[in-house]
Parts: structure tokens; C-alpha cells; sequence
């Protein structure tokens, strides 16, 4: 399934998407007490600060917990199940899980907190989402 | 607050997957058979409640209203889908008390089973679902509470059996009740080979899909002695929630494995009724999925936390252990109309009204409603508790 358009999507959520354009993963935080947060908000929901920068994350995530979804249930998925949805959380981000696909990795070699990496390469076009491929040893 | 309400009428319809009626006239047969069931004509109802978000688009109350007869003084609305249903009794109780209604009817339903998106179509409301979720298709609720599941099993140590022996033990339930949309057995073997759904839930791991309805009557506890069947005392109602948007819920929340306000609503729920957790005969929980259903009995301090699955594992949860849990069956193997069955099902148990799987001396039963991020618990005693 594409990304919404960006023209459709509320002004809050495009910065993430314009990072990833450009090739980097980055999380809203706040200027004032430094917290991140997520889904983007246009005041901090922690100290209602309005100055919210986005932080580039540098290294890779860690895999938090994830599913193989191997039901349809949404009749678009029909040609892509099983696949794997996964919650990652970065190191340099704390309070960030980012929902994203794990690809080119069979279910039984996941465990919890393998390093995980935005697999930008995998993007064909502007409305493809950012998956994840796994770190290899 | 000290509450002096009853329920003096319940009904539903029966529970099906497809029902040719509408979510409109399976909401009014409900509603019917529950002023039957009170002895109460339609035109004596003078306030409606409901939730605040999915009858008020599909089945409003002017519609009820009009349909019915029913000249409103009293119209109010309360969070949403379960927490919404089990929360109702507490405005009922506010406009009794207050002298703004005199019989106050709530209702839900849902035509799921029917309508094309299912139970997932709503989570479009959520803006944030389309943009970070919905493209890697992470778009069902199966999913959502499989991330949990699957994190609870590494935190608490909870096992595949013990996930499995409340789809079994809620399977019996419902064969006992004879009711209920799952009609066969199913025992440990049949769940632990049966279809993952998404790892590591399984099909036995998710309720029901369903079209049907429900409805309740309240008034005033010294009215409910002149209706037709034994009243039930609303004891405690609490509702909880925490600041995370619904579609933030499932992923942000920083105690990611707690249910969002299900402490705080039964903390006050209990209060409100003067009744602790040892107090509880019977629970009917919302369990929309196995795990969430033990991590409610955790939160709502019914077991310690981690404790659940082993709760259910020994038979505690069962009819004759300590507290029998979703005795009709619940959401799993009875119906998913998001609660209504919950509440009808505990006022049944409460009048002795509950057959082959009758709690023996059930005097105070809760019922919880989960709506993430919101929570409801409602307390109910038997006759002899007002």
C-alpha cells in the first residue's frame, strides 16, 4: 500500500517523509524539555512546547516486538501475507516505536533487540513506505 | 457519589455473523425486548445514553427516539464502544438522582459481520494510522494486540498455553450457555494446531465478528422493585484514560504493556461501590483478543500482574474456581458486540437467569469495557446489595 500524498496528509507528518525522501530517518522533539514524541504533534505532549525540531537518528533500531500477519485483512495485502510488521525503537530517539515491514528476513531468525536498518534502497518511489531489513552479523 | 440506580430490563438479539436486519432494526428489537423484560411501555422512557462515537453516527437517538415514542428530557453520550456501554449507568444514575429522567434506556450495536470493512473500517478516523500504519499493513486489531502479546510473553514469561487456555476455558462457557456463535469444542490440542492469524495470535486468540444488538433499562432503586424481574444494582461505575491519541495507543504509550485507565476506573469503580477485588463473584471482561482480556484481570487488580495466564491455566477463571470469568462465553466464543453482551450477561447471572452456567451465589459481578485509550468498569450487585 502507498504512503498517503503528501498534499493529503496533515502538515505535521510531512517532515518525517520529506527526511526519508532525502534518504534519513528523523523524530520530532521537543525544544524545550528534549523529549521526543510520536506520532507528530504540533505541541509537545509533555510540556505543551511549541518548538518541535526533528532530530536525525543516527545508528541503527533495536527490534522491540513484532508479528507476522498471515490474514488479509485488508483485501490489498492479498498478494504480500505473510508478512512481518515490526516495532522499533532507536537509541538515540527514546520514546519513539516506529511501526514499519521487516524484509528480506525469514520470521525465525528475529529476536528481540536485533539491530534493525531504514532499507531506503528498497523505496522505488516517493509514496513507498520505509522498511526495515535486519543488521547483519 | 453514592449510586441508586437499577437495571431492571436487558435484552439482545441473537448472536449471528450476518444478520439481514440493519444495525438500525436489530437496535430497536433490543430495545423492545428490554422494556418487556423491565414491564415498561416505550412511552414511559424520558433519557437515552449512549456512547459517544459509534451510535451516534449509526443508530442516533432521534432515530430511536422517534422511532419509539420516547419524548427525550434527558440525552447524553460517554466515551466509546465498551467503555461507553459500561459507563452508561453512570449518567442514568446522574439524571435519576438529579430528578432529570425517571427511565433511562441504553443500547449498541453493530452490523460488523456485514459491512465491508468490518471492525476495521472506523480506525480511519485516526489521521496518524494512514500516514505511519495502514502502508505496511498494520491495520487490524488482531495485529495491534499481537505486538503486546508478543512483548508480554518476553516481559511476564506468559506462556502459548496459557494464552490458549482462556479460548478454552471461554469455549466451554459458551457451550454451557448454548447461545453463543461457537457452537463446537475446542480443547488445548485444537488450539495449540489451529490457524495464526498474526504470530502469536491465533484464530481461538480473537473474538467473534458479529451483527446484533443490545439494550438495558435503568431507573431509580425504588422503582425497580415494582418491575417485572429482580433488580440489579449499578454499585460502582469508573471510567479511566490516559492523554494518547486512539490511533497513538497501541504503539506509543509509554507502559506499553499496561491497559491505558483500567487502574484508575476500577480503583474508582470499587470506591464508588464500597467493594474491593476479593469482592467480585463473577467478571465479565472485554476480551476482544486473549491477551488483552488477562492484562485487564492484571490492571483492574483482579490478579497480580504476570499472573493472569496462570490464573486461567488453573481453573480459576472457570465456573466453580475463584472468580469465573466471561461466563457466557465472552467475546471469544459468545458474540462481539463490544460489551452489550457483557452487561447483559452479568444482570443475568446477578437474577439467577443464567442457566447450565450459573455462578452459584453470584452477588456482585463486574464488568469492564475497553476502548483504548479510554476504560470502563462497572460494578453490579444482586438484590440483596442495595
Amino acid at each position: 500500500m502507498k504512503v498517503l500524498a503528501r498534499d493529503d496528509m496533515a502538515t505535521e507528518f510531512m517532515p518525517f517523509w520529506n527526511a526519508v525522501d532525502a534518504g534519513h530517518l528523523s523524530f520530532p522533539v521537543c525544544r524545550t524539555c528534549d523529549r521526543f514524541h510520536w506520532y507528530p504533534l504540533n505541541l509537545c505532549p509533555y510540556c505543551r512546547g511549541q518548538d518541535i525540531a526533528w532530530s536525525e537518528v543516527s545508528g541503527p533500531g533495536e527490534l522491540y516486538s513484532w508479528t507476522v500477519v498471515r490474514h488479509a485483512f485488508d483485501p490489498e495485502f492479498w498478494d504480500q501475507i505473510p508478512y512481518i510488521v515490526a516495532l522499533v525503537v532507536f537509541p538515540d530517539a527514546p520514546g519513539i516505536r516506529l511501526v514499519t515491514n521487516l524484509i528480506d528476513v525469514a520470521p525465525e531468525k528475529l529476536s528481540f533487540g536485533i539491530a534493525v536498518t531504514p532499507a531506503f534502497d528498497a523505496r522505488n518511489a516517493a509514496d513507498d513506505p520505509l522498511r526495515f531489513r535486519i543488521v547483519s552479523a | 457519589m453514592k449510586l441508586d440506580v437499577a437495571i431492571v430490563g436487558v435484552a439482545e438479539t441473537p448472536p449471528m455473523r450476518r444478520s439481514d436486519k440493519g444495525v438500525r432494526g436489530l437496535v430497536i428489537d433490543s430495545v423492545l425486548a428490554a422494556l418487556d423484560d423491565a414491564g415498561i411501555a416505550p412511552d414511559e422512557v424520558d433519557g437515552i445514553v449512549t456512547d459517544s462515537m459509534i451510535m451516534p453516527t449509526t443508530v442516533p437517538h432521534d432515530y430511536v427516539a422517534a422511532q419509539l415514542g420516547i419524548n427525550s428530557r434527558f440525552d447524553a453520550a460517554i466515551s466509546m464502544g465498551g467503555a461507553g456501554i459500561v459507563c452508561a449507568p453512570l449518567q442514568a444514575a446522574l439524571a435519576i438522582q438529579n430528578g432529570l429522567a425517571d427511565v433511562v434506556i441504553s443500547y449498541f450495536g453493530v452490523d460488523w459481520g456485514t459491512r465491508a470493512a468490518g471492525p476495521y473500517g472506523f480506525h480511519d478516523v485516526y489521521p496518524a494510522k494512514k500516514v505511519f500504519e495502514k502502508p505496511y499493513g498494520f491495520n487490524a486489531q488482531p495485529a495491534y494486540f499481537a505486538l503486546w502479546a508478543r512483548r508480554y510473553m518476553l516481559e511476564y514469561g506468559l506462556t502459548e498455553r496459557q494464552l490458549g487456555s482462556v479460548a478454552v476455558h471461554q469455549r466451554r462457557h459458551a457451550l454451557l450457555n448454548g447461545g453463543g456463535q461457537m457452537t463446537t469444542p475446542l480443547s488445548m490440542e485444537d488450539y495449540l494446531s489451529s490457524k495464526l492469524i498474526s504470530d502469536p495470535l491465533r484464530v481461538p486468540d480473537c473474538c467473534q465478528i458479529t451483527d446484533g444488538a443490545g439494550a438495558f433499562v435503568m431507573t431509580s432503586g425504588r422503582r425497580a422493585r415494582d418491575c417485572r424481574k429482580r433488580p440489579v444494582y449499578a454499585k460502582g461505575v469508573g471510567f479511566g484514560s490516559v492523554p494518547i491519541t486512539g490511533d497513538a495507543v497501541f504503539t506509543q504509550n509509554p507502559e506499553l504493556l499496561v491497559i491505558p485507565g483500567a487502574k484508575a476506573a476500577a480503583g474508582d469503580a470499587f470506591t464508588m461501590a464500597g467493594v474491593g477485588a476479593n469482592d467480585i463473584d463473577f467478571a465479565e471482561i472485554y476480551d476482544c483478543f486473549t491477551i488483552s482480556c488477562l492484562m485487564q484481570l492484571e490492571d483492574m487488580g483482579l490478579c497480580e500482574k504476570g499472573e493472569a495466564g496462570a490464573f486461567f491455566e488453573a481453573g480459576e477463571a472457570g465456573l466453580g474456581g475463584k472468580m469465573p470469568v466471561n461466563t457466557h462465553g465472552g467475546l471469544l466464543s459468545y458474540s462481539y458486540r463490544l460489551g452489550i453482551e457483557h452487561l447483559v450477561e452479568a444482570v443475568r447471572q446477578l437474577r439467577g437467569e443464567a442457566g447450565a452456567a450459573q455462578v452459584v451465589g453470584a452477588e456482585m459481578g463486574l464488568v469492564s469495557g475497553l476502548a483504548t485509550p479510554d476504560f470502563g468498569v462497572l460494578v453490579l450487585g444482586g438484590e440483596n446489595t442495595r
